[in-house]
């Protein structure tokens, strides 16, 4: 364990926590949002996240990037940005529709038990899976750097470089709309109302179904913004890059409390810095070891999260 | 005066029809002509059963019995407990680890070796179930997910047990009654398995048809009831771990006594999975069924060449489909009611 | 002096901000059939869920034949004696109604599972005693021609009925019957009430939430309504009837009572 890393990096390490964080966040409401109106896991959300990033890199492919070319003036890349992020909602939120469709609504209209529903999830995950790893032949598929990334500001070990300031600038927009969505929207109060008592919701005539796939559509179009964010910053994917990220974008929401909207920010940006912190001390091996094992902490000690409410019992 | 309600295969009702006449020296013809039909398959050669690429009998090993004897240790934590475990491969793994641990590092043989490998994976399920089990479905599922996918990253991070290169020179296990275990043939580790298969088999209708049995379907269908109802929930879901492990380990051991070295890469969560469609499609809590299942989603990728590289493809819209279509799979469970008329 | 077998003291119960149960005082005597009576929303299945351990309350005691129970699994709870059945027939559906009654009879030997797979003597007499006394419980519940048949394809009374003979098979010190008439007919009500009679000359306490007046009037020894959370009054079934702040809080229990 070596803790010299830590400290001589502790600011620059907390900014790439926060980074990584916001792309989190755009994951975890995915899951947390479904969650609070189905009360299921949407096992599949991972890969609504990773069909995101192939769409982000085939958009930019059709540019013909080499990515030995140098990076755009900002405003060109911006534009870039607005049209590949646009295009991975879009996709991400399609599928996240469709995925409800095939997956989901028919158990839940057979009234099927939670095994079946998860099964269904799992399967569905492994198709999106094996489609695209057979698509991209297996291989990592690397992204071209369009945008300048050399630190403007330093302050000390602290390197504020563009992409960084995209990410969190962008999510926070983000999340500025997602907050009027949620309490300022005929939708938002649907969801709200679903996820504390769907019958009551029926009754107060509430279209539950319209609002189950619009709550996918939306999780589904924040993973897609999210994927954007994350093929910027880290500039490479996989068929599988859905799982890690997935597993750590279900932590956070986990963290946060599942089914809150504002657990699932916190969360996120809570377990972004851990990672990173960890990573410097443990290394990098061990870093999805740690989000695991705060996972099962979280689950057994405070399963409610930090602000969820004991909406169901987590523990038998 | 009773009489039977059909069910939806009438080739099943019949065969219960005959079962339930039969009686005990019939029964016993029958399993015995049974078992020594599956003894004597590694002897068939028919074009129309071989496979392309291995020979029929390598994979009656691997992966048709391996798979059957998984998913019956699968099924008591999925099928009859309805526990959804999602990282069966861990304790897969821990028992090949076992075995080759064990072989390069020590003097004790196969025999020797294999009590450590399933008792190490019933640990394992201790270690997992103690706090896992108290958790709820969806949340068991995942942390069960992250076990089998921690278990390989151990693996691959720890230079001790070979990294990521994982073990060789493993031992075959020594010669029992007369008959020898060598590298090229996989009959005796088919009739070895077989024979463990079998073993375990008993040990599950046992435990099916008393108090066990009771207990873990009480839990499936409604675990909060089933603890109102006196059934120490936690103690049976916690067995059900502990006699999945074990199977698990056990198949472990003799899958890495045959295959002679082993890697990290070969305990994958699409392990997992497989074995978990095996179950799913060919009917949870139903034993034949599972061993159905695992027959049938062996043998079709090994047959089917082609379909190979799709293979994860294929379960994973199997698990979707059938849990649309037929959620109890293919053959579900069933239990023969029967109609009596009202005595008084 | 009447022991009591079940005591609730000072039950307090939150739930984020909502009083379920505000300080409720309950008990059940040795032989007695006592119901506990409210509008909907009372708070009459939470006392039943806080006693048999499935919630625990934010204050109070909850005490089975002397012995505190507070804070226990439901399972242990159950084995020292409360058998319960539920407002929504939760059986095991996939389950004969033999082996429904069997799983709660289990509870009571110690028998584990390394014991039942090899056959061991003292399993073998739990396996034979649990089944006996499952059919034993049927037959007295008049349902034993259902015993093979799947707990899910009984008809409705009959599934009511089987709920029934499952709590009675814990051998229960006070049987807690939640709404069992719940559905049926004048006549099945009748007989119903001639069943929990029985039950009671059988030495089983009973706890009886229940809407229907009549049937709660007509069997009751001892009757407690609970309004918002709380105890409003207690009594035979006489003075409850006539007990003006009952029947404000009913609004209409009235004519359910003639």
């Amino acid at each position: 364990m070596d803790f010299s890393i830590l400290i001589t990096n502790f600011w620059s390490l907390g900014l790439d926590g926060l980074v990584v964080g916001a792309i989190y966040a755009l994951v975890s409401l995915g899951y947390t949002l479904v969650y609070g109106v189905l009360r299921l896991i949407n096992f599949a959300h991972s890969e609504i996240f990773m069909i995101g990033t192939m769409t982000v890199y085939f958009v930019v492919l059709q540019f013909g990037f080499t990515g030995y070319e140098d990076p755009l003036p900002l405003i060109q890349f911006i534009g870039l940005f607005l049209l590949f992020a646009l295009a991975a909602a879009l996709v991400s939120g399609g599928s996240a529709v469709l995925l409800e469709i095939v997956a989901y609504r028919r158990l839940r209209n057979m009234k099927a038990s939670r095994l079946s529903s998860l099964i269904s999830a799992i399967g569905a995950s492994f198709v999106l899976t094996e489609v695209f790893r057979i698509i991209s032949d297996s291989k990592n598929l690397d992204f071209p750097r369009l945008i300048n990334k050399d630190p403007f500001f330093t302050w000390g070990t602290l390197y504020l470089s563009a992409d960084k300031v995209l990410v969190i600038v962008g999510a926070a927009i983000i999340f500025f709309f997602l907050n009027r969505i949620i309490n300022h929207t005929k939708l938002g109060l649907g969801i709200r109302a679903v996820s504390q008592d769907e019958r009551t919701a029926i009754l107060m005539g509430v279209n539950v179904n319209k609002v189950i796939s619009y709550t996918f559509l939306l999780g589904g179009v924040l993973a897609g913004v999210g994927s954007a964010f994350y093929m910027v910053f880290y500039e490479t994917t996989k068929a599988n890059v859905g799982f890690l990220v997935g597993i750590s974008a279900f932590t956070a929401a986990v963290l946060g409390g599942i089914g809150n909207v504002k657990g699932a920010l916190y969360g996120s940006f809570a377990l972004g810095l851990i990672q990173q912190y960890t990573s410097a001390v443990l290394g990098y091996n061990w870093r999805d070891v740690v989000t695991f094992v705060i996972l099962v902490l979280v689950l057994l000690i405070r399963p409610t999260g930090l602000f969820g409410e004991a909406l169901q019992k987590a523990r038998v | 005066m009773t009489k039977t309600t059909k069910s939806s295969f009438n080739l099943r009702t019949k065969f219960g029809d005959w079962w339930e006449g039969a009686n005990s020296a019939q029964r016993t013809i029958f399993r015995v002509v049974l078992i020594g039909l599956f003894f004597a398959l590694p002897m068939l050669n028919n074009p129309i059963i071989n496979t392309p690429e291995t020979s029929f009998y390598s994979v009656l090993f691997y992966p048709l019995i391996m798979f059957s004897l998984m998913a019956v240790g699968l099924n008591v934590v999925v099928g009859k407990s309805g526990i959804l475990d999602l990282g069966y491969v861990a304790f897969f793994a821990i028992g090949a680890y076992t075995q080759a641990v064990f072989s390069n590092r020590t003097s004790l043989n196969f025999w020797e070796t294999l009590p450590f490998a399933m008792g190490f994976a019933m640990l394992a399920g201790v270690i997992l179930g103690l706090p896992a089990l108290r958790l709820r479905g969806d949340y068991l599922a995942i942390i069960t997910l992250g076990f089998g996918e921690i278990v390989r990253i151990v693996a691959v991070n720890t230079e001790a047990i070979g990294g990521s290169s994982g073990l060789t020179d493993i031992e075959g296990p020594t010669a029992i009654f007369g008959m020898e275990f060598t590298v090229n043939d996989p009959r005796p580790y088919y009739w070895l398995t077989l024979t463990m298969l079998l073993l375990v088999i008993w040990g599950v209708i046992r435990l099916s048809h008393r108090k066990p049995g009771r207990a873990w379907e009480a839990i499936r269908e409604d675990e909060d009831v089933a603890e109102f109802m006196g059934v120490a929930t936690l103690k049976y879901k916690l067995w059900a771990f502990i006699i999945g492990g074990a199977v698990g380990g056990l198949a472990g051991a003799i899958y890495a006594s045959q295959i002679r070295s082993i890697q990290p890469e070969l305990f994958t969560l699409n392990l997992s999975i497989m074995i978990l469609a095996c179950v799913v499609f060919g009917g949870m809590g139903n034993i034949w069924g599972v061993i159905l299942g695992a027959v049938i989603l062996g043998y079709i990728p090994e047959k089917l060449r082609f379909l190979s590289d799709y293979r994860i493809v294929f379960f994973g819209l199997l698990m979707v489909v059938m849990m649309n279509i037929r959620p109890n799979g293919l053959l579900p469970r069933q239990k023969r009611e029967k109609f009596q008329e009202k005595s008084k | 002096m009447t022991k009591k077998l079940l005591e609730v003291q000072d039950i307090l119960v939150n739930f984020g901000g909502v009083t379920a149960l505000n300080k409720v005082n309950l008990h059940v005597n040795e032989g007695e059939i006592a119901a506990l009576i409210g509008p909907n929303g009372a708070g009459k299945t939470t006392v039943f869920n806080i006693v048999t351990g499935y919630y625990t309350p934010t204050s109070g005691n909850v005490i089975v034949d002397g012995e505190s129970v507070l804070g226990l699994r439901p399972y242990k709870i159950a084995r020292k004696g409360l058998g319960r059945t539920f407002q929504n027939i939760r059986l095991f559906g996939d389950m004969t109604a033999v082996e429904n009654v069997a799983t709660a009879a289990d509870s009571l030997n110690k028998s584990g599972l390394v014991g039942s797979l090899f056959g061991v003597p003292r399993s073998r007499r739990d396996e034979t005693a649990s089944m006996e006394k499952a059919h034993e419980l049927l037959k007295f519940i008049g349902l034993d021609h259902r015993a093979l048949q799947m707990a899910k394809n009984l008809p409705y009374g009959d599934q009511r009925r089987l709920e029934i003979a499952r709590a009675l098979a814990l051998n229960p010190k006070v049987l807690l019957l939640d709404e069992p008439a719940a559905g049926f007919n004048p006549q099945e009500k009748v007989e119903l009430g001639q069943l929990i009679r029985k039950i009671r000359d059988r030495g089983f306490a009973v706890l009886l939430i229940e809407h229907d007046m009549s049937l709660v009037m007509d069997i009751s020894d001892r009757v407690s309504v609970l309004d918002f959370g709380q105890k409003i009054a207690e009594g035979n079934p006489g003075e409850i009837q006539n007990n003006q702040r009952v029947i404000d809080a009913y609004l209409g229990v009235a004519e359910d009572a003639s």
